[in-house]
């Protein structure tokens, strides 16, 4: 737009001219509707405000309610697989502590004590299956075996005067399947025992093994060539005699 | 009022996922730190009725944990030791005749202080030395 005194370019809006300073009554028009204009934006900003100050509390309820569905998700998953943590976190502990947990693994096995070994390696979740423990791998597959064999036969023999037990002949079945699965597995170990850097201690634990049947359950090693040469029945008949007596 | 209903629903809601929330993270911080023995939370049940019904070699092979350095709760302990000396008694024998001398004699020596930590078990302890040796076949 042009001033009609000095025509210099003015702007829409202007009063005055900025060049010759004649009052432009030309843009009476575009200034009225500019003031309403604004009078308009600051009605809808107020509305607007009103109108989100009215929201705010159920915006932030919304959010609260986004972070305890967060919160419930996470806690759900933690609770759910808290004991892979644990044991995740037991594992990296034992790998720190290898030094230590070596010479406590090899106290148990010096002395013997394979079942207090088997213990010892379930509590403090030993991965035997990766270093730096592995070289356990074969030991550890034949003291599970060994631990079941005693477990099974102790719960077998051992009662009071006046036990109640439940079904006898599970003990039965128990400790046929243990002694089984042990000298099985000394058969066909899954890898060479004679190579095995804790190879003494397998055969020690063969031999108390060997004299745990003989305490126990009356197999000297005669009685254990003949019990190991009978079929599986006469096997279960052997040990219902001895386990299932008055 | 729409609005209102809105807020005060979405409140009720909130409520029950704060309580939800709670509840989860208990479960969770208790998973977190159980210990080995309690993971099972039958075994001391399971152990305090086999030697009620005098299995005690149900209660030795229950309590192989405590031998493995595990941590029990105070108010299980005693059925524990008493699952070890049925455990030790039923090893001991074995321990003698395949010369583990040292291994023997820190049975016994365990075996003895079990007895002495626990007086009150007198009966109970002469029961399950009975059991094992009622248990060796002549």
């Amino acid at each position: 737009m042009k001033c009609i005194s000095c025509g210099a370019e003015i702007g829409l809006t202007d009063h005055v001219c900025p060049h010759c300073g004649r009052v432009l009554t030309e843009t009476a028009a575009h200034q009225a509707a500019q003031i309403q204009y604004q009078n308009d934006s600051e009605l809808t900003k107020r509305k607007a405000g009103k109108t989100l100050a009215g929201n705010i509390p159920l915006v932030i309820s919304a959010f609260v309610m986004l972070l305890l569905v967060i919160g419930i998700a996470i806690t759900g998953y933690v609770k759910k697989n808290a004991y892979h943590f644990r044991e995740d976190a037991q594992r990296k502990e034992s790998v720190n502590k290898y030094d230590e947990y070596s010479a406590a693994i090899r106290e148990y096995l010096d002395a013997g004590d394979y079942t207090g070994f088997a213990a010892f390696k379930e509590y403090h979740n030993i991965a035997e299956w990766e270093a730096p423990y592995d070289d356990l791998r074969l030991l550890w597959s034949i003291t599970g075996k060994y631990s079941a064999l005693v477990t099974n036969v102790e719960a077998a023999v051992m009662f009071g005067p006046e036990a109640r037990r439940y079904r006898p002949e599970d003990d039965v079945d128990g400790c046929h399947w243990a002694i089984h699965n042990f000298y099985y597995e000394l058969e066909h170990p899954e890898s060479d025992i004679d190579s095995d850097p804790y190879r003494d201690y397998i055969y020690d634990m063969k031999e108390k093994a060997d004299l745990l049947l003989e305490i126990y359950l009356g197999l000297d090693a005669t009685g254990r060539d003949a019990y190991f040469a009978a079929s599986d029945l006469e096997q279960k008949v052997y040990l219902e005699e001895v386990l299932i007596h008055d | 009022m729409t609005k209102k209903v809105v807020f005060i629903l979405s409140i009720i809601i909130n409520i029950i996922l704060g309580i939800v929330l709670v509840c989860n993270l208990i479960g969770a911080s208790e998973n977190l730190k159980f210990e080995y023995v309690e993971e099972d939370t039958i075994r001391p049940d399971s152990l305090r009725m086999y030697l009620d019904m005098q299995n005690y070699g149900v209660a030795a092979s229950l309590s192989h944990p405590i031998r493995g350095g595990a941590q029990i709760a105070a108010e299980d302990a005693d059925y524990y030791r008493l699952g070890e000396y049925a455990d030790l008694l039923f090893l001991k024998a074995i321990f003698d005749k395949s010369g583990n001398t040292d291994t023997l004699k820190d049975c016994e020596t365990r075996l003895a202080e079990i007895r002495e930590e626990m007086p009150d078990y007198g009966i109970l302890f002469d029961k399950i030395e009975q059991s094992a040796e009622q248990a060796i076949v002549e």
